[in-house]
């Protein structure tokens, strides 16, 4: 490749001020000798200047009021989804211990060590509490997003 | 919506404060950063999917994928190229959906449109044309026009925002732009370019 081919690949990266020293350097010292090429050169300046100048779409008025109140409505249900979680951990945990503390009781009232039936007959029912909570947090989730 | 001759450029970007209190999901501050980039993202927009009603749903998916994705940016990075990369993303899935939207690099995706009265009445003849050619281009060459004139990204940003490679960026850059002086040059004589 020649030169003048070279230099002519980079015009237009010139003329968009993408070049780097050197590569600028080349292009000015080539155009100085090449007519061609400055016209070139010229052409696509004038149209890296009109783009800069093109006229900018406007938003519409209520675009920014319609996006502010979708983003406020994520915003809210983000923090209600977040306090769900919470709220499901802290269920979960309230009834694991309170099934903890019938440990003593459940073997006063059986007289037995029957941990299998006493595992069952709380922890279970502790985590479906808990479930229950999720379930109800993430419908709400739902139903919130369906209404956006 | 009529397009007017203003410039966005100087926009302040977000401080780190801001950046702060969006983590923390503050609704009032990202109520503040939406009007602050809301010419310049609707711009992108408009430039890259050229229908007002899709750039206007593109606007507010991308503000409600900023308000999810908040977490995740990383203040190491500009905010401006992170929001654009977002807006990329939301309108590249749209681009690839349409049908009849190349998103392959090509010097002429459409026949420009021949610019309306009132904008030809309100920008001069040239600036009107000028516009509606680039809206003929193919989106990619549409969009690192618009990163590169408008928002006056440098080269890695704009190959951040559109996850592309800078000898892509480079190349797709200087192919529109040529592709733009050879319809610019068969209307007009050299000396009316400017």
């Amino acid at each position: 490749m020649t030169t003048h081919e070279t230099i002519r690949q980079l015009l237009a990266l010139s003329a968009a001020g993408l070049l780097d020293a050197a590569d600028e350097r080349r292009v000015r010292e080539h155009v100085r000798e090449c007519a061609e090429c400055a016209t070139a050169l010229d052409d696509l300046a004038a149209v890296s200047a009109g783009l800069g100048r093109l006229p900018t779409p406007m938003a519409p008025p209520d675009l920014l009021a319609r996006t502010e109140a979708r983003v406020a409505a994520e915003l809210a249900a983000q923090a209600g989804l977040r306090h769900g979680a919470l709220l499901a951990v802290a269920a979960g945990l309230f009834a694991w211990m309170a099934a903890l503390t019938t440990w003593g009781l459940y073997r006063l009232l059986t007289g037995s060590a029957g941990w299998l039936a006493w595992l069952v007959l709380t922890t279970v029912p502790a985590y479906m509490a808990a479930g229950a909570v999720a379930v109800m947090f993430a419908s709400r989730r739902r139903l919130e997003k369906s209404l956006l | 919506m009529i397009d007017q001759a203003a410039h966005f450029e100087d926009v302040p970007v977000a401080e780190p404060d801001e950046i702060a209190r969006l983590r923390r999901r503050d609704s009032a501050a990202l109520a503040s950063v939406v009007a602050r980039y809301q010419h310049r993202l609707y711009r992108y927009l408009r430039r890259l999917v050229r229908e007002p009603a899709a750039a206007d749903d593109l606007f507010q998916q991308t503000w409600l994928n900023v308000a999810r994705q908040i977490g995740r940016y990383d203040s190491r990075r500009g905010f401006d190229t992170w929001l654009f990369a977002i807006a990329h993303n939301a309108a590249m899935d749209l681009l690839r959906r349409k049908t009849g939207e190349s998103l392959e690099e090509s010097g002429r995706a459409l026949a420009a449109a021949e610019p309306d009265a009132l904008s030809a009445a309100m920008a001069s003849e040239r600036t009107a044309i000028l516009s509606s050619e680039m809206a003929g281009l193919s989106a990619p060459y549409r969009e690192v026009l618009t990163l590169r004139f408008e928002e006056g990204m440098k080269l890695e940003e704009i190959a951040e925002v559109t996850r592309a490679p800078l000898s892509t960026v480079k190349s797709r850059v200087g192919r529109a732009l040529e592709t733009l002086r050879e319809q610019m040059t068969a209307r007009y004589r050299k000396e009316d370019l400017l």
